[in-house]
């Protein structure tokens, strides 16, 4: 069994109540721990402007998830739900384990060639971004 | 079309300049140069270039990225056009691996509406 990270991102109408965000994301880690996965972040970005129209509205309501898998039919099921529920207006998931296990094969591969040449000790530590680090750190 | 131009000229705008100013000389000119340079034709042109023409460095390579995050909005928007269009490598100079991973990230932002296909007039 093989274990992925994925990126959930769903917009809800800006016109929705909070605490209705609020539910439908505590039904999505629901799911989640159902089928023996875990919400890893979630982040709630607020109403922010679209940089177009979906289904009318100029606005949506963000909402950010770092999930956990290890089954694949969870992805699927979270699609279905977020499908199903009036308020959302789009949603996006994106297996990103793959893109971070290179980020983190480059670093390594940096360090390595850092190390076998002291000359320059001060460009030696890999900068990468460190929001980015922080779901690699989590894995 | 007005605002199409506007957003080329917010970027470097150092290659247009530079071949429109040369006209129809350019292709005669090198081939003079070939003939007497011979092996250094690969290298730096001298000759009439009337500017020395800065070398663009990939920004990302300068940094060290190693992912580029699709989330990171600020981050993408300098290599974007007003329009929406992403820019060539040719005029920011970033480097094919990263053009790749950036036009990836780029398509992911617009997917889920952080970035525009194309904005409305």
């Amino acid at each position: 069994m093989d274990e992925r990270l994925y990126d959930l991102i769903f917009i809800c109408r800006p016109t929705t109540p909070e605490e209705e965000i609020d539910k439908l994301i505590a039904t999505l880690q629901q799911v989640t721990t159902e089928r023996s996965g875990r919400v890893e972040k979630t982040e709630k970005w607020g109403t922010r402007k679209l940089a177009y129209r979906v289904a009318k509205n100029r606005e949506g309501y963000f909402v950010y998830l770092l999930l956990h898998s290890t089954q694949s039919e969870m992805v699927k099921e979270l699609e279905r739900r977020l499908k199903v529920s009036d308020a959302v207006i789009k949603y996006q998931s994106i297996r990103i384990d793959e893109d971070l296990k290179r980020q983190q094969k480059l670093a390594k591969h940096r360090e390595r060639r850092a190390s076998r040449r002291p000359r320059k000790p001060a460009t030696a530590p890999a900068s990468a971004p460190p929001a980015a680090e922080q779901p690699a750190a989590a894995s | 079309m007005s605002e199409q131009s506007s957003g080329q000229s917010a970027a470097p705008s150092v290659p247009p300049a530079g071949s429109g100013g040369q006209g129809g000389h350019s292709p005669q000119g090198g081939r003079e140069r070939s003939r007497e340079g011979g092996p250094g034709g690969g290298g730096p042109r001298r000759g009439k270039r009337q500017y020395f023409r800065k070398k663009k460095v990939c920004r990302f390579c300068v940094d060290r990225v190693d992912f580029i995050d699709y989330k990171k909005v600020e981050m993408l928007l300098p290599f974007v056009q007003e329009r929406g269009k992403i820019l060539p490598r040719r005029i920011t100079g970033t480097c094919s691996r990263h053009q790749r991973w950036l036009g990836e990230a780029i398509k992911r932002a617009r997917n889920i509406a952080l970035l525009p296909f194309a904005t409305e007039l």
